[in-house]
């Protein structure tokens, strides 16, 4: 009796225990935007949304490890964001630059070439936040098989402007946040990121939109990225991974036609419709000049946009075709530029010490534009801040440049310097390109420094545009909508030569020995007065 | 011929190049023969930018000049080249000053004057990084004005120069005792007849706590100049010993380091560093009785062998041998050595460019040229060693030259 009365409470209490962690909530969605554009390229983006009802992350002074059930949130990601108290992450990886003028907006801004890690973590606890972002840099990169452990703190740096918290704080008392941001632009995105990125959605790539990322054809196209962002929002924690790609119709078919379907572009077909899915949707932006012809007929559709569900059309192949066409004609004059502003950014000089950076906004618009500027520039580059230069049409416009915030190299403790920040709100007037010019020094690396492919040079990474607040004397001037992404720029250093470690020590030490001993030599040496045999 | 009247039209010649803007001369302030990290014009504007933007100039490795030029070029002064020009001609000035009270001419003019001022003013080793706004210029002048008043007897004057030369370069530290022995004796040529040192050592030692007490105060007035942190520290004197800029300069130094692993990097710069402070007491201990030509060694010692050189370094060195015309007779191959310093001044700006700018050549086609450098440094060292002890033989007389020679064993 009393051993029933012993296992019932047992029993009971292991309910109890079970039941105290909150019921979380998950649903999971998927879109895929589709953008055709006059030039015959077609941008595809893959949206995969994960919500975790009720979850919030993980207070850095909180110790508890209580164990993490998901059902469609990726275990693995989660745990990372658990064990590092990460409140955002946003991961990118990109080839290609992608071109804001004939391309317009992407759907996720993070488009840098190479890889883009930024974290927002709490500060407090017992691990410091850089000791968490280094864990973090690692775990991820044994999670994507990318080389993101070697955003070293030669990388990092912390530009809050530019990029702002947009969780929500979740921690009742406030404790401060810390932003860590490092970029890679030389890293490439290839199959061995797709595959475990694929791995984190519910469904992988065998149901849903994602039967359609062929690594073949989506690593074909001339630009392509990876994302995955992570936030803390009212309704729990959002997991958004992303797929976007640019593709060319025109190009595959030879220069021809601009037809297009899932069957050319990717090679597959959305044949299994997600079953875990609340919703999945593909939305196509149609062009404005008809001529065109769709297939098959979508669930709804509008003047600019068509929608289909794979739920309720399987398998499902969108095709698009121009039957009235013969050939496709590449479309002269070029269209007008799609954003508002125009991003040029070059190195130019052909000394291997010294080089110019020239950064070059157009302003396409009729109203001025601000925009925060900013530049993170590794150690190998001396910016030499007394020779920057605004000029506007050949006059120096330093009036349209305000707020510079310069973060020189600092030495850190390992005897490494972190990378120079170069911050500064610019406004352009309408009509009119800026012309940001900058002297830059290259620096002499140590042997050991050089990587093995030394005659490449090292990759830039790209600048970055932010939108700002609009000063109130800028009349009716406004900033741009979201970040936009400078190209990568590749710099020559001077090299060594890697063969001669040895030599060059005998060499100077010879030298160094024959002069030393000479003068030794007439110091200590006794004179004497000899006599000449004849 | 009285070379005096030459005097003003070298003057008025340096100031006049100092309001040229010519290009070619701007051109000249990246040079890396010229100016290095330590003393490049660039980085100077660079460190009073920051200085201006409440940037603390020493945290990244930019700025390696001392807090001393910090706080003169952003309160008294302008960088302005009016200011290297003048400094040229106070060295000028006080090499001229050196030579009379070498010659024991006192105020009036000896029939050198003019010569003496042309090799200073118009020595292209002394002449092109002050074009360049290097500032090694400013360490160079403080060296000579040291030399000057300790040579007139001024200990006063010649110990605080020595320790503004020693704030803006610490190599120059090797200056001290030769400095120290010529404030006790007397400049005057005592090279044909050597005896032993007989100086007050006990003014000497007085001389050197008054140094310290200039060393001192100079080292408080720039540490409360940038705000009591030390970073400077590590930037400034650390960056000879440590070497953090690996720039290439016609020294021995840079190619050596950027090709050494890192396991022996300390080893090798304490070997270095070591190299030119074990020259100090033999060189004054041999030449006691003549304190200005131990100085003048010393000045060649780091004219090859210091951490960051320019060409301004073995530049003094050829200059202060216009002091010496006693020894002219007993060197060696005088030839020899002009030969190849003007080999090594026309092979070092052209490989650099071969490397640089054109990327035809490699690095190893400049670090050939700085040996070549060095070896003509080593050269004009060992034969002004040689003729600073071989004068005091003298010669042998007239008919016996045949018969007798003087040698070492």
């Amino acid at each position: 009796m009393a051993k029933t009365i012993v296992t019932s409470a047992l029993v009971l209490s292991l309910f109890v225990v079970s039941a105290t962690p909150t019921k979380l909530s998950e649903g999971y969605h998927e879109d895929l935007a589709i953008r055709p554009l006059t030039d015959g390229k077609v941008i595809t983006a893959f949206t995969f949304t994960t919500l975790l009802g009720g979850a919030s992350p993980r207070d850095p002074r909180d110790s508890e490890t209580s164990a993490q059930h998901y059902t469609f949130f990726p275990l693995t990601l989660g745990q990372i964001l658990r064990e590092y108290a990460v409140t955002e992450l946003h991961l990118s990886l990109n080839a290609g630059k992608w071109n804001y003028d004939g391309w317009g907006y992407p759907d996720h801004p993070s488009v840098g070439t190479g890889a883009e890690l930024w974290a927002w973590m709490a500060d407090g606890g017992p691990l410091s936040v850089d000791e968490r972002w280094i864990g973090l840099r690692n775990a991820l990169a044994g999670l994507f098989c990318a080389s993101i452990g070697s955003l070293d703190d030669r990388r990092t740096s912390s530009p809050a402007s530019a990029f702002p918290l947009s969780s929500i704080p979740v921690h009742h008392d406030s404790i401060p946040y810390a932003l860590r941001y490092a970029t890679l632009p030389s890293e490439h995105v290839c199959t061995e990121n797709l595959t475990p990125f694929l791995k984190l959605l519910p469904c992988k790539s065998r149901a849903g939109l994602a039967r359609l990322l062929d690594p073949q054809h989506v690593f074909d196209a001339d630009w392509h990225g990876l994302g995955v962002h992570v936030r803390s929002t009212e309704p729990g924690v959002e997991l958004r991974l992303t797929v976007q790609a640019v593709l060319d119709p025109v190009r595959r078919s030879g220069g021809r036609r601009r037809d297009w379907s899932f069957l050319s572009l990717f090679n597959r077909r959305i044949d299994v419709p997600c079953p875990v899915a609340n919703s999945s949707t593909v939305h196509l932006v149609v062009p404005a000049v008809r001529g065109y012809a769709l297939s098959p007929e979508p669930v709804s559709s509008n003047d600019t946009v068509s929608v289909y569900s794979p739920t309720s059309h399987v398998p499902l192949d969108v095709a698009m075709s121009w039957p009235e066409e013969f050939t496709f004609n590449y479309p002269l004059p070029p269209p007008a530029p799609q954003t508002p502003l125009s991003i040029k950014r070059t190195l130019y000089g052909s000394s291997q010490t010294r080089g110019v950076l020239s950064v070059s906004l157009s302003n396409n618009g009729h109203v001025p534009i601000t925009v925060g500027y900013l530049e993170t520039l590794p150690a190998l580059v001396t910016l030499w801040m007394h020779t920057l230069k605004v000029v506007v049409e050949g006059t120096p416009r330093v009036d349209l440049m305000s707020d510079i915030i310069y973060h020189p190299p600092l030495l850190l403790a390992n005897g490494h310097h972190g990378p120079s920040t170069l911050q500064a709100t610019l406004t352009i007037p309408p009509k009119r390109t800026l012309g940001l010019t900058l002297d830059l020094g290259k620096t002499f690396l140590r042997y050991t420094e050089h990587p093995p492919d030394a005659m490449r040079g090292w990759d830039l990474p790209p600048a970055v545009l932010f939108p700002v607040p609009v000063p109130i004397r800028s009349q009716g001037g406004r900033s741009i909508p979201e970040r936009m992404y400078t190209p990568t720029l590749l710099l020559d250093l001077p090299t060594p030569d890697f063969s001669m470690p040895y030599n060059v020590i005998i060499l100077s030490c010879t030298l160094i020995t024959l002069i030393f001993g000479s003068i030794f030599n007439l110091l200590t040496r006794k004179w004497m007065v000899v006599k000449l045999e004849d | 011929m009285d070379s005096s009247s030459f005097l003003p039209v070298l003057v008025s010649f340096r100031l006049l190049l100092a309001f040229i803007p010519l290009h070619s001369i701007s051109g000249l302030q990246h040079d890396h023969q010229l100016s290095s990290p330590l003393t490049s014009y660039a980085r100077l504007k660079e460190g009073l930018w920051l200085y201006g933007h409440d940037i603390d100039p020493y945290a990244g490795g930019i700025f390696r000049h001392s807090p001393l030029f910090l706080s003169i070029f952003s309160t008294v002064l302008p960088p302005l080249p009016i200011v290297w020009a003048l400094s040229d001609i106070v060295g000028a000035w006080a090499l001229l000053r050196i030579w009379r009270a070498r010659q024991r001419v006192g105020k009036g003019s000896s029939g050198r004057d003019g010569l003496v001022a042309a090799v200073s003013l118009l020595n292209p080793y002394l002449f092109l990084p002050s074009l360049a706004l290097s500032t090694s210029t400013f360490e160079n002048t403080a060296v000579l004005l040291a030399l000057m008043f300790a040579s007139e007897g001024k200990p006063s004057g010649a110990l605080l120069a020595l320790a503004f030369s020693t704030h803006l370069s610490i190599s120059t530290f090797l200056l001290l005792l030769p400095v120290l022995m010529l404030l006790v004796t007397s400049p005057v040529s005592q090279l044909a007849s050597p005896q032993e040192f007989r100086g007050d050592l006990r003014t000497a030692c007085k001389y050197a706590g008054q140094f310290a007490m200039y060393w001192l105060v100079l080292f408080g007035a720039a540490s409360v100049m940038i705000g009591g942190e030390w970073g400077w520290l590590r930037e400034t004197w650390g960056a000879s010993l440590t070497l953090p800029d690996l720039t290439p300069n016609p020294g021995l130094w840079w190619y050596f380091f950027t090709e050494m692993f890192d396991h022996f990097r300390p080893f090798f710069l304490m070997v270095f560093s070591v190299h030119l402070a074990i020259y100090v007491l033999p060189i004054c201990i041999k030449f006691q009785h003549d304190a200005l030509y131990a100085s003048f060694l010393l000045v060649g010692i780091l004219g090859s062998f210091k951490a960051y050189l320019t060409l301004a370094d073995p530049g003094l060195f050829l200059s202060m041998f216009v002091l010496f015309p006693e020894v002219y007779p007993y060197l060696r191959h005088p030839i020899v050595t002009t030969l190849v310093h003007i080999h090594a001044a026309l092979l070092l700006p052209l490989f650099h460019a071969l490397w640089v700018t054109e990327g035809r050549g490699n690095a190893n086609f400049y670090f050939a040229a700085s040996l070549v450098m060095g070896a003509a440094g080593g050269m004009g060292m060992v034969d002004a060693c040689f003729a600073g002890l071989r004068i005091a033989f003298g010669d042998v007389a007239e008919g016996e030259r045949d018969k007798w020679a003087v040698v070492q064993e």
